[in-house]
C-alpha cells in the first residue's frame, strides 16, 4: 500500500495509522530540529489566538488551563491520600 | 573572532516587495473560553452537536467517580474564583476589549495621519514640478517676440544702409553731372566773348565812320518826323 506523497512530507492528520511509528521516527529529532518544532508551535498558536486585531480571553485562557491540568498531573501523586475511598 | 572581517550578512531571506497583509479580524473561535473549534468540527460527522459536550459531560463524571480528580477544600475556593472570573469577564469583558481597540486605534491613526501628510507633500510637489514644466512649454511665445523684433531692428538697419549708399552714389554722379554743366557754360561764354571780339575787330575804322553818319542821318530824320507830328 504505497501512498501517493511520500510519507515524510504528510502532515499529522494525514498520516494513517499503521505508517505512525514511519513517520514518527522520520521527524527530525537533531536539537536544531526540536528547537524549531517548538518555535513553529509557538508561532502557530501566536498567529492563531493571539496576535490578531480583535483578540478575545480564549487566547491566554488556553494556555492557564493547560498549565493548570499539568501541575495537576504533577501533584496527583500527593492528592492521592485525600481520596474518599480507597477502592473505585 | 574573524579577524578583521568587515562583511556581516542580515536578512539573507527573500525582501518584501509589497507590504505585510493586514492582521486578521478575529482569532480562532473557542468555546466556552477553553476549547477551540477544531475539536467541535472533528466530532460533527460522527456525533453531531452535542457530541463533544456529552464527551465533556462524560469524562468529568468519569474522573470524579474514579476520582482521578478528588474533591479538597480547594476545589471549593476554585469553583468561586472561577465563578466570579466568569462573572466579572461576561460583564466588562467587551468594554475593555473596546477601550484598548481605541488605544490602538489612535496608534494606527497617527502613523496613517503621517503617511498621508507624506503623501500630500510628495503630490504637491507633483503638481509643482508639472506647473512649471507647463510654463516651460510657453517660453517660445517670448523667445517668438524677441526673435522678430530683433529681425525688424536688422531690416531697419539694411533699409538705411541701403539708403545711404543710394546717396552717397547719386552725390558722386551729380559731381560729374554739374562739372560737365560748368564746363560746358564755361566754353560757350568764352565763345560768345570770342566772337564779339572778332567781330568787333572786324569792324574796321571806315566802316565805324559810315556808320555812324548813318546813324546821325536816321536820327535827323527821326527828329524830323518827330517834330511834323506833334503839329498835326
Amino acid at each position: 500500500m504505497a501512498s501517493v506523497v511520500p510519507v515524510k512530507e504528510k502532515k499529522l492528520m494525514d498520516v494513517k495509522l499503521g505508517e505512525l511509528p514511519s513517520w514518527i521516527l522520520m521527524r527530525d529529532f537533531t536539537p536544531k530540529g526540536i528547537v524549531g518544532a517548538f518555535q513553529r508551535g509557538y508561532y502557530r498558536y501566536y498567529n492563531k489566538y493571539i496576535n490578531v486585531k480583535k483578540g478575545s480571553i480564549a487566547g491566554v485562557n488556553m494556555v492557564l488551563a493547560a498549565y493548570v491540568l499539568f501541575s495537576y498531573c504533577l501533584s496527583y501523586k500527593e492528592l492521592k491520600h485525600e481520596r474518599r475511598r480507597k477502592y473505585h | 573572532h574573524h579577524g578583521g572581517r568587515a562583511t556581516r550578512i542580515f536578512h539573507t531571506g527573500q525582501p518584501r516587495l509589497a507590504p505585510l497583509p493586514p492582521l486578521p479580524e478575529y482569532g480562532g473561535k473557542v468555546h466556552l473560553g477553553l476549547i477551540p473549534e477544531e475539536f467541535f468540527q472533528f466530532l460533527y460527522p460522527k456525533t453531531g452537536v452535542t457530541g463533544p459536550y456529552m464527551l465533556g459531560i462524560g469524562l468529568i463524571l468519569y474522573f470524579l467517580s474514579k476520582e482521578l480528580y478528588v474533591i479538597t477544600p480547594e476545589t471549593f475556593s476554585t469553583i468561586s474564583i472561577v465563578g466570579l472570573l466568569v462573572y466579572v469577564i461576561k460583564k466588562y469583558g467587551t468594554s475593555i476589549g473596546e477601550f484598548i481597540d481605541n488605544l490602538n486605534e489612535q496608534i494606527i491613526a497617527q502613523l496613517e495621519e503621517v503617511k498621508k501628510a507624506s503623501i500630500k507633500q510628495i503630490q504637491d510637489e507633483i503638481e509643482l514640478e508639472k506647473a512649471q514644466q507647463a510654463q516651460v512649454q510657453k517660453c517660445h511665445y517670448l523667445s517668438d517676440v524677441q526673435r522678430n523684433s530683433i529681425a525688424m531692428a536688422l531690416e531697419v538697419i539694411y533699409q538705411e544702409r541701403l539708403h545711404k549708399v543710394y546717396k552717397e552714389v547719386k552725390n558722386h554722379l551729380d559731381y560729374h553731372i554739374s562739372v560737365q554743366n560748368m564746363m560746358h557754360r564755361k566754353e560757350q561764354e568764352h565763345m560768345i566773348i570770342w566772337v564779339e571780339k572778332h567781330v568787333v575787330q572786324s569792324i574796321s575804322a571806315q566802316q565805324e565812320k559810315e556808320m555812324i553818319a548813318k546813324c546821325i542821318a536816321d536820327l535827323q530824320l527821326l527828329e524830323k518826323k518827330a517834330q511834323a507830328q506833334p503839329v498835326m
